[in-house]
């Protein structure tokens, strides 16, 4: 690489062009994103104080021992490792899906695909309303329905049960999230050359034997970067699931309660977020080595 | 003979996987619309169709009909004449009655609606101000660690809210920008603006990579300025690009619950929507017509702006630049 001195003074006065258009949003993103980074991992070995003129206390690794000898957090962690492989599993199957129904030509395409936006676009609070409607207890009309199927309890409390609120809170991060990678495959879909399908016909392949032959090899790329995305973000996802029920005791939500309510450990919450960071950190290197092989 | 009872088949489970992602996808939706057209009374009725459908719920959130409630609260104002007559210490206990139960009942949609309306416009020009020239510097103009500003854009990807919400509310605190309602709408207002800063210059980068750079080169030529260029040619061909990533930043602050939560809590007047509605939520029973109602109201603003700019919106999402 040139170094600044350099270069000539035409290609200088560009260079310091370059660097003050983009100073603004570097500057931001150093100060609220990149120290506050830093700084977590810091307040994480202290025992931070919320009382002004109290100084932090260092206590070491005190945090860590006190996080990692907790049930609560490994039960946490277990969830929340369950949560991240429903909803990316789930959203990649129901996507897949849906690409893959709305690639052929039918009347009123237009519509049923503007439909399929509406949960990804619609704000997180409305439809989690909606959700706990049809969900109430007795009265929810999905609960109605769902017992007269004879699947449950016309009094069972989905949303509220501690054994599975993290079950209904997957399901409805797939319905949430799902046209997100039904968008993305769509796009791969249709760049797809038809040549290979036009001679696979010819040799006689059947439907399946082009999607596992044509179809799935393409799409190997794609399907493993959404893997990725969704990944991290349903690893931090906080609103989809703190909102629709209290009780799906994922890690995010469990650093929330420790940092915000109650009596705040902020020190606690902060090394919550640093094993959360760093566990990320661990799986996205495996991943990005072994599956996306870059 | 074969081969038709076979397309027939094939006809008919393909109308069918559609109706069920029909279904799939509208079915909260249904309700959500059906039941904010019922009295509280009627939330629970059977069926999609409302037997009584009002839109009383719709005048109320809007200021267009006194609630019940509020009518009510004409009795406490001769209440309060009655009250001038009472010894000082039973005055006091009752008016304090009467101001938390006010302040309990009252549901002031149309303040949130307008909170929740600045803080993510505001933002999301911001973002998108400081976007376009950040972008455009990384993706046409060259410099000694440009690669460098560039990857460092993207790992902020790896970087979840979450993470950042102890750090940013004990910096903030200290910062004092928690104190008020009005500084904490401005700790916000940062927020979003780096919470969507990020993807806002990967959208814009990706397209501004397309537009021919003779273009440029030729007003350069005849004398305009890299500014010039950037406000003459570069926006007017991205307004696509510009309005996309616009309406995205605008749906993450719209959006938005965590930080909001830690915030502006404290302050009712600075609530923004979700924090607003999630705490009527859980201070008042069955009012499950008027919640619906709200949520139906909170949702048509961000749906119709991406309906409108659909087209678009899929080439920018499926460009890879998105963060939620």
């Amino acid at each position: 690489m040139q170094r600044f001195r350099e270069l000539s003074p035409l290609k200088k006065k560009e260079a310091t062009f370059g660097w003050k258009l983009v100073s603004p949003a570097v500057i931001l993103i150093g100060l609220f994103i990149m120290y506050p980074v830093l700084y977590n991992i810091y307040l994480s070995f202290f025992e931070v104080s919320l009382t002004p003129g109290v100084p932090n206390k260092f206590v070491g690794f005190q945090n860590y021992r006190e996080l990692l000898t907790d049930p609560t957090f490994w039960n946490s962690f277990g969830i929340t490792m369950l949560f991240v492989l429903i909803t990316v599993v789930g959203s990649i199957l129901v996507g897949l899906g849906v690409a893959l129904l709305m690639n052929k030509e039918f009347p009123g395409r237009g519509i049923v695909r503007a439909l399929i936006l509406f949960p990804y676009v619609a704000p997180v609070i409305s439809t989690v309303f909606a959700w706990q409607y049809v969900l109430m207890p007795l009265n929810g009309p999905l609960t109605i329905l769902l017992s007269n199927l004879g699947i449950m309890d016309v009094t069972k409390d989905l949303v509220n049960d501690p054994n599975n609120a993290f079950l209904v809170v997957s399901f409805y991060s797939i319905w949430k999230n799902f046209p997100f990678i039904y968008l993305m495959i769509l796009s791969r879909l249709q760049s797809i050359s038809q040549d290979y399908y036009e001679a696979a016909d010819i040799d006689g392949a059947n439907g399946w034997q082009k999607f596992r032959h044509i179809t799935l090899p393409e799409l190997y790329y794609v399907i493993g970067s959404l893997v990725l995305l969704r990944g991290i973000w349903n690893f931090y996802k906080f609103e989809e699931v703190y909102l629709l029920s209290k009780e799906a005791r994922t890690l995010p939500i469990y650093l929330y309660e420790k940092a915000f309510t109650g009596l705040p450990e902020l020190g606690v919450a902060a090394a919550i977020a640093t094993v959360l960071f760093v566990v990320m950190m661990v799986l996205i290197s495996i991943y990005v080595r072994k599956v996306l092989k870059w | 003979m074969v081969v038709r009872k076979r397309s027939f088949i094939k006809t008919f489970l393909f109308w069918f996987f559609i109706a069920l992602v029909v279904i799939f996808v509208s079915y909260p939706f249904a309700y959500m619309v059906s039941v904010s057209f019922r009295y509280d009374s009627d939330a629970f009725d059977p069926g999609l169709i409302p037997e009584n459908p009002t839109l009383s719920q719709y005048a109320q959130l809007l200021g267009l009909q006194e609630s019940i409630r509020q009518q009510m609260s004409e009795e406490e104002q001769q209440l309060m004449g009655l009250l001038e007559s009472l010894p000082e210490e039973q005055r006091e206990q009752v008016l304090q009655n009467i101001q938390s139960s006010r302040r309990r009942e009252s549901f002031p949609f149309l303040r949130w609606f307008g909170n929740s309306l600045l803080l993510a416009g505001l933002s999301a020009l911001t973002s998108l101000i400081i976007g376009i020239f950040g972008a455009y510097s990384f993706s046409r103009v060259w410099y000694p660690g440009r690669t460098f500003v560039q990857r460092g854009v993207l790992l902020v990807y790896l970087v979840g809210g979450v993470i950042l919400s102890v750090p940013l509310y004990d910096l903030f605190v200290r910062i004092g920008l928690t104190n008020s309602g009005g500084t904490s709408m401005f700790a916000l207002y940062i927020i979003y603006i780096i919470q969507t800063l990020p993807v806002s210059m990967y959208m814009l980068g990706n397209y501004f990579r397309t537009i021919p750079e003779s273009i440029e080169e030729a007003a350069l030529i005849d004398g305009s300025t890299r500014i010039g260029t950037i406000m003459k040619i570069i926006i007017p061909l991205s307004m696509p690009a510009i309005i996309t990533v616009f309406i995205y930043a605008f749906m993450i602050g719209w959006n938005e619950y965590l930080f909001a939560s830690i915030f502006i809590r404290p302050y009712p007047g600075a609530y923004t929507l979700p924090v607003g509605l999630r705490e009527i939520f859980f201070s008042e029973h069955a009012v499950w017509a008027k919640m619906m109602a709200a949520s139906v109201l909170t949702a048509v603003p961000v749906i119709v702006l991406f309906m409108t700019v659909e087209k678009y919106l899929t080439a920018g999402l499926t460009a890879g630049g998105v963060k939620e």
